[in-house]
């Protein structure tokens, strides 16, 4: 059965891919409207990511910028478009706090190399996910707690600071064998939450 | 072109580090030829690792950027047109109407509506381009009030939480007179700062407040200071954990933006827990 803020949700996503048709047409307007749904989840991710709250302001005026330019590049195969900006937050996010990091570490094959121009990425960051529904927050946020702390941990250092497998084996001084079961075990707990709402 | 399944298999194992970043370069464009090739086993899984990994913001706390952002992107996207899709058909262009080309026997006043035309157009553009610039001027000023009310806003709803914890920062150098106070609210996990006899900043630095943690320095944000003796800075985020992990706070001054780690001096320090 599904749970009523997933069915909201649904709702939003409909909503959201008309908003952004608008934008395409240039109305501001769809712009702002996306902006007060997501804008309260993308800015404290910001500030996670670059932990400023200058970036973080500026990280938000760019994604949305880039939702405000390239709404044309979003088509329904793409996913959610809160999925969608998630993924472009991310990208800048790397590209502002590990240009460097990148340029050391690009040859590693399990490297820490953000697809910061990939837009592949982009392309294919689908997802029925959630946004500024509460309730539909509260249910992903209960859903989550089936996450170990450690397995929590784990994607958390990977997810926001880019974290290589065998950095965090080093730093956390656990098997890499145990990380990679751990992160794998973490990303399929998350994929059960998404593939609820999809439903 | 043609993929085997025991490659697109293959492949598979690459959706993870690809989504997390972490595949180099050559191995990153290789999985994305791939990609474009339609695979749809791999579409499908990095669908459903996008969808799975764009819950993690959901699981911070949701607060909305200074309306400041607001109106600084609705300014900067103004002059700006979005991008049409590249496979939509350009959209005929109405063809320039010329003004008709002088023919022989027209008669002198179809020439002087010409040159009237021409006048009004270049008088209509330079009140346009003025207008333009006043409202444009006049958006910034909103915009710059707009954000000092919302600064002075989060400072007065910072102020109504039940908990207030206040603890002062001490200037490092004496002589200086500089002292600062934290206000920390435990519940929010937010503090507020305001600092008083510390020296404007110079060009290209900023000040920038840390919280010790396991005898490591953790960035909470960077700040102005003005020329004003009393300057309280925003409503600033403390960092994850328990607040009683916290040994100390710390503000140094840093480069523009701010450093990873403290580079600078230190100007004011709390005393250490």
């Amino acid at each position: 059965m599904q749970h009523s803020a997933f069915v909201q949700k649904q709702q939003h996503d409909r909503e959201d891919a008309e908003l952004l048709k608008r934008v395409q047409r240039a109305d501001q307007r769809a712009l702002s409207s996306l902006y007060d749904r997501y804008a309260p989840v993308l800015y404290p991710f910001s500030l996670r990511m670059t932990g400023s709250p200058e970036a973080a302001e500026n990280l938000v005026q760019d994604v949305f910028g880039q939702v405000w330019e390239k709404a044309a590049s979003y088509t329904s195969h793409h996913g959610s478009v809160y999925a969608w900006m998630v993924a472009l937050c991310r990208v800048k996010a790397m590209e502002k706090i590990r240009p460097t990091t990148q340029k050391r570490k690009g040859q590693e094959d399990e490297g820490t190399s953000p697809r910061g121009s990939s837009e592949i990425e982009q392309k294919t960051a689908v997802a029925e996910t959630i946004v500024t529904l509460k309730g539909y927050t509260e249910e992903v946020r209960n859903s989550l707690r089936s996450l170990s702390k450690l397995e929590l941990r784990l994607l958390e250092l990977s997810y926001y600071e880019g974290q290589s497998q065998s950095d965090l084996a080093r730093m956390l001084r656990i098997p890499l064998g145990t990380i990679k079961a751990k992160m794998r075990r973490g990303i399929q707990k998350l994929r059960q939450v998404s593939a609820q709402e999809a439903k | 072109m043609t993929v085997k399944t025991e490659e697109r298999h293959a492949q598979l194992e690459l959706c993870i580090p690809y989504v997390f970043g972490r595949l180099n370069p050559g191995n990153r464009k290789q999985f994305e030829a791939h990609l474009t090739t339609g695979c749809e086993q791999c579409s499908g899984e990095l669908s459903g690792l996008y969808g799975a990994i764009a819950l993690m913001p959901l699981l911070l706390r949701q607060e909305a950027p200074p309306s400041g952002v607001r109106q600084r992107l609705l300014s900067r996207i103004s002059s700006k047109k979005p991008d049409q899709p590249r496979n939509e058909r350009p959209t005929p262009q109405r063809e320039k109407i010329a003004p008709p080309a002088a023919q022989p026997g027209h008669s002198w006043y179809l020439y002087a509506t010409i040159v009237l035309g021409i006048l009004l157009n270049i008088a209509l553009a330079i009140w346009v381009n003025q207008l333009v610039g006043t409202t444009a001027s006049r958006s910034v000023q909103i915009a710059d009030l707009t954000s000092e009310l919302h600064k002075k806003q989060e400072v007065l709803d910072f102020l109504k939480a039940q908990r207030i914890e206040i603890l002062p920062l001490a200037g490092v150098d004496v002589g200086s007179g500089a002292y600062g106070k934290l206000l920390l609210d435990p519940d929010k996990r937010s503090a507020l700062l305001q600092t008083a006899s510390l020296p404007a900043q110079s060009e290209g630095k900023q000040y920038q407040l840390w919280a010790l943690k396991e005898k490591k320095y953790f960035s909470i944000g960077v700040f102005d200071v003005t020329s004003e003796k009393v300057n309280i800075v925003r409503v600033m985020a403390l960092p994850a954990g328990e607040k009683q992990d916290i040994e100390g706070f710390a503000v140094t001054l840093e480069p523009k933006g701010g450093s990873v780690q403290p580079t600078g001096p230190v100007q004011l320090r709390s005393a250490t827990r």
